[in-house]
């Protein structure tokens, strides 16, 4: 599946995506067209080249070189068009003859400036031999013109064209200059006739230069969010997906402008499920998220936002939040999270190795049948041993299986009214392992803290003695 | 003819007509002429073919532009293929247009194009900063036009020369007091700096500016329809930037302000004052005051006293008149050339 397909599912990609220093839509088409990868050597390879391009975006020593880079991925021009006719055998005119020899002169360039970087990777080749055609006396410059030396015709219908005056005699000018078209015409096929010997060579740079400033890209991705190189595990081991001190970019840019910092988390998930529970307002859906966006980050070749990360290759990466409802197409949000866990599960029985993070399944219905729905789908998992972080607020679900609990809120501290964006102050987010069946209490005190009417909380609290009662 | 000396101060030139037939392609070749003969290198465009490609009234074709060797020109591809003369590619541009991309050559002969260059301000803007860097080129020189239908505007270059005609109306009367008009909005003040810094990215919605010379949000979308208008000055205060059309509309509810001696009207450019002359000049009068972010030098005023449907002015009387009205030379280039 491509990337940008990916960016429809998953929080976030679409968002880095948006921050990669990308010169225009023609790379960001070819970004967007990368496939989600499975092969391990592959994907180690890839790493290779961003370590390679972090390593010289991080020494002052290329930083010159790195912006003449930067500046001629911004005069690369979309010459698809030109490579099309080249392909399909066409004349080319002599705009698309002047692309050419430009996008040569520029592949010189390019090869020049990464020799002097040392990166040897996305190698062009020279374009050499199409400049020269295209520069038949040598001047060396990237303008163009139909040259006389390209052919004696054309130079002797020149010679007579300009020995007749326009104004005195026009019908002999204008047979002058169409007997000069007409030889132009003939060097146009000639030399369209020899590049399109060296099509596969020109496209084949042309895309070559587009994933070379996807890796530059990548890396400066890596570099202003502080993203690691994930370790590809294999999956027997304890642990099948690590993360230690992950953070979620979106989130952290959006805390910076106010002087706040993301809290980051460490979490580590072996095969088969995992729960997930804590107070409202905890950052649980934050961590599935961001779980994900690691997952698939890695396998689309990208750093990921951790200090240190492990994944397990997967086929798949399914985040259900819940928030599917389509009232247009009749479905409800719980009917369209639970098409959306049959189709998940439906592909785990084919064998399909994935990763699934949902957060807070069959919360929309009543709460013992909800549980009921979360347990048989805590089974199925465990039974496929597929790794899974599921949140929930179902304490008690006679079912063994592993848990992590955010550590909470730390409600001493608040003084006052809460103001919900100033919650992270007194939120401790590091994820713990839980052992019994409880789950935290806090929805009350956190609706106490926000300042909703204190008699409709105390009604409330009384209903909550009844039924523990 | 002393305003080339000026031109080359400036680097940048726009010929705008005021209509058709006035002369503007006359005016642009002769100064193109001088400037050949003084040695000079230029570079030459129009404003996009959205702004004119035919004449509406007798279907004629847009002139074409004679080039001497050495001149840079821009135009379309479709255009520049054409060509019945010798040119070098130098500069092809990214985008797109229906009639091609960019194309940016050097004349090796002698030869005439039909030229349709950037339709935006933003990419002509461009084009009057890239030219001068990318080529060795003494002078940017644009064929503009005051026209509603082009969306760029001419005052992107440093200095313009006004074309005006019988073309443009009949009666030497007329004439001149339109003329007059719109040389006083070409000559309305630029807007103080830290202004214009506030204004410049700002192109969409009316906005009032507070006495602490802080900018609002958009007061109203436009200013064009009665209702607008009526909402418009409900809310606008003393000082008010309308960054799209200014309508006569408003300048007339604006005029019958009780303190219209206070009042301040930011415009971007001249060409978006789309007023009757007596509504302008009565606002001015009244003490109203009008600002434009964007200011050009007007060098001189061409004059073509003849029309195609066979109206001869006097050449002498019409110049005399028309200086008279305006602080700038007035010139008959055809009458200048016998």
């Amino acid at each position: 599946m491509t990337f940008a397909r990916y960016s429809e599912r998953i929080e976030g990609l679409q968002y880095l995506a948006g921050k990669m220093e990308l010169s225009g839509s023609r790379v960001r088409r070819y970004l967007m067209q990368e496939l989600f990868c499975t092969s391990q050597k592959v994907l180690e390879s890839n790493f290779d080249i961003i370590q390679k391009a972090l390593e010289l975006l991080k020494d002052n020593k290329y930083a010159n070189g790195i912006m003449q880079l930067r500046h001629l991925f911004t005069q690369v021009h979309d010459i698809r068009g030109t490579l099309d006719a080249l392909r399909e055998n066409r004349v080319l005119d002599e705009v698309e003859l002047f692309e050419i020899k430009y996008f040569a002169a520029l592949c010189r360039d390019f090869i020049t400036l990464c020799d002097s970087l040392g990166f040897d990777h996305e190698n062009l080749q020279s374009l050499q031999r199409a400049f020269d055609l295209l520069d038949p006396v040598g001047s060396g410059t990237v303008s163009f013109y139909m040259h006389d030396a390209y052919s004696q015709a054309l130079s002797e219908a020149r010679k007579h064209a300009n020995a007749t005056d326009p104004e005195k005699e026009p019908d002999k000018w204008n047979d002058a200059r169409d007997r000069i078209t007409e030889e132009e015409l003939l060097v146009r096929q000639r030399l369209s006739s020899e590049l399109s010997l060296m099509q596969s060579v020109l496209r084949d740079n042309f895309d070559r230069i587009a994933h070379l400033e996807i890796w530059f890209a990548k890396a400066a991705l890596a570099k202003r969010y502080g993203m690691v190189r994930p370790r590809i595990v294999m999956d027997s081991g304890p642990c099948v997906l690590q993360a230690e001190g992950m953070i979620n970019p979106v989130i952290a840019d959006i805390l910076k402008p106010l002087n706040r910092v993301f809290q980051p988390v460490s979490i580590s998930l072996g095969s088969g499920p995992c729960l997930l529970t804590g107070a409202n307002m905890s950052g649980k859906t934050v961590v599935l998220k961001t779980l994900a966006l690691i997952q698939v980050l890695a396998q689309f070749s990208f750093f990921v936002p951790a200090n240190n990360a492990s994944v397990t290759l997967v086929k798949d990466v399914f985040l259900v939040i819940g928030d599917k409802q389509d009232q247009y197409r009749g479905l409800s949000s719980f009917a369209a999270e639970m098409l959306e866990l049959d189709r998940i599960m439906a592909k785990i029985r084919e064998g399909a190795k994935v990763l699934v993070l949902a957060d807070e399944p069959a919360r929309t219905t009543n709460p013992s049948e909800g549980a009921a729905i979360l347990c048989a789908l805590v089974e199925f998992l465990d039974h496929y041993q597929t790794t899974s972080l599921i949140s929930t607020h179902y304490g008690d679900l006679g079912r063994s299986c592993r848990k992590l609990r955010v550590s909470g809120f730390d409600s001493k501290q608040v003084k006052g009214r809460l103001d919900p964006l100033m919650m992270n102050e007194h939120m401790n987010y590091s994820l713990i392992e839980e052992k019994g069946d409880s789950v935290p209490m806090e929805a009350l005190h956190i609706a106490h803290l926000l300042g909703v009417d204190e008699s409709f909380i105390r009604s409330a609290q009384t209903y909550v003695k009844k039924t523990e009662k | 003819m002393p305003f080339v000396d000026q031109i080359i101060h400036y680097g940048s030139l726009s010929v705008v007509g005021l209509g058709k037939n006035t002369g503007k392609t006359e005016c642009l070749r002769y100064v193109m002429r001088r400037l050949f003969e003084m040695q000079k290198v230029v570079a030459v465009t129009s404003i996009g073919v959205d702004g004119e490609r035919t004449d509406q009234v007798t279907h004629t074709a847009k002139p074409e532009i004679f080039l001497d060797r050495g001149m840079y020109f821009t135009t379309a591809a479709s255009y520049y293929l054409d060509k019945r003369f010798g040119a070098e590619i130098c500069h092809v541009g990214e985008h797109t247009t229906v009639l091609g991309k960019m194309v940016t050559a050097r004349a090796l002969e002698r030869g005439k194009m039909i030229l349709a260059g950037p339709s935006d301000t933003v990419s002509l803007q461009e084009w009057v900063r890239m030219t001068p860097k990318r080529f060795p080129v003494d002078v940017c020189l644009v064929d503009g036009a005051i026209s509603r239908l082009s969306p760029a505007s001419p005052v992107v270059t440093a200095s313009m020369v006004l074309a005006t005609g019988a073309a443009y109306s009949p009666h030497m009367k007329t004439l001149v007091e339109r003329t007059r008009y719109i040389y006083d909005t070409i000559c309305l003040p630029g807007a103080p700096e830290e202004l214009v810094k506030k204004l410049e990215n700002i192109t969409n919605g009316v906005r009032a500016i507070t006495p602490q010379g802080d900018v609002t949000e958009p007061i109203a979308g436009q200013a064009l329809l009665p209702e607008q208008v009526r909402q418009v000055l409900e809310k606008c205060g003393n000082k008010l930037y309308v960054p799209g059309v200014v309508s006569n509309l408003l300048i007339k509810a604006l005029g019958e302000k009780k303190d219209v001696y206070n009042t301040q009207l930011y415009v971007r450019d001249f060409t978006r004052i789309f007023s009757e002359p007596r509504v302008f000049h009565t606002f001015l009068r009244k003490g109203g005051r009008i600002f434009q972010l964007f200011t050009t030098n007007l060098l001189a005023v061409c004059v073509n006293p003849v029309s195609p449907e066979g109206v001869r002015l006097n050449s002498e009387e019409l110049i005399q008149k028309i200086q008279q009205a305006i602080e700038v030379p007035v010139y008959d280039i055809k009458r200048m050339e016998q």
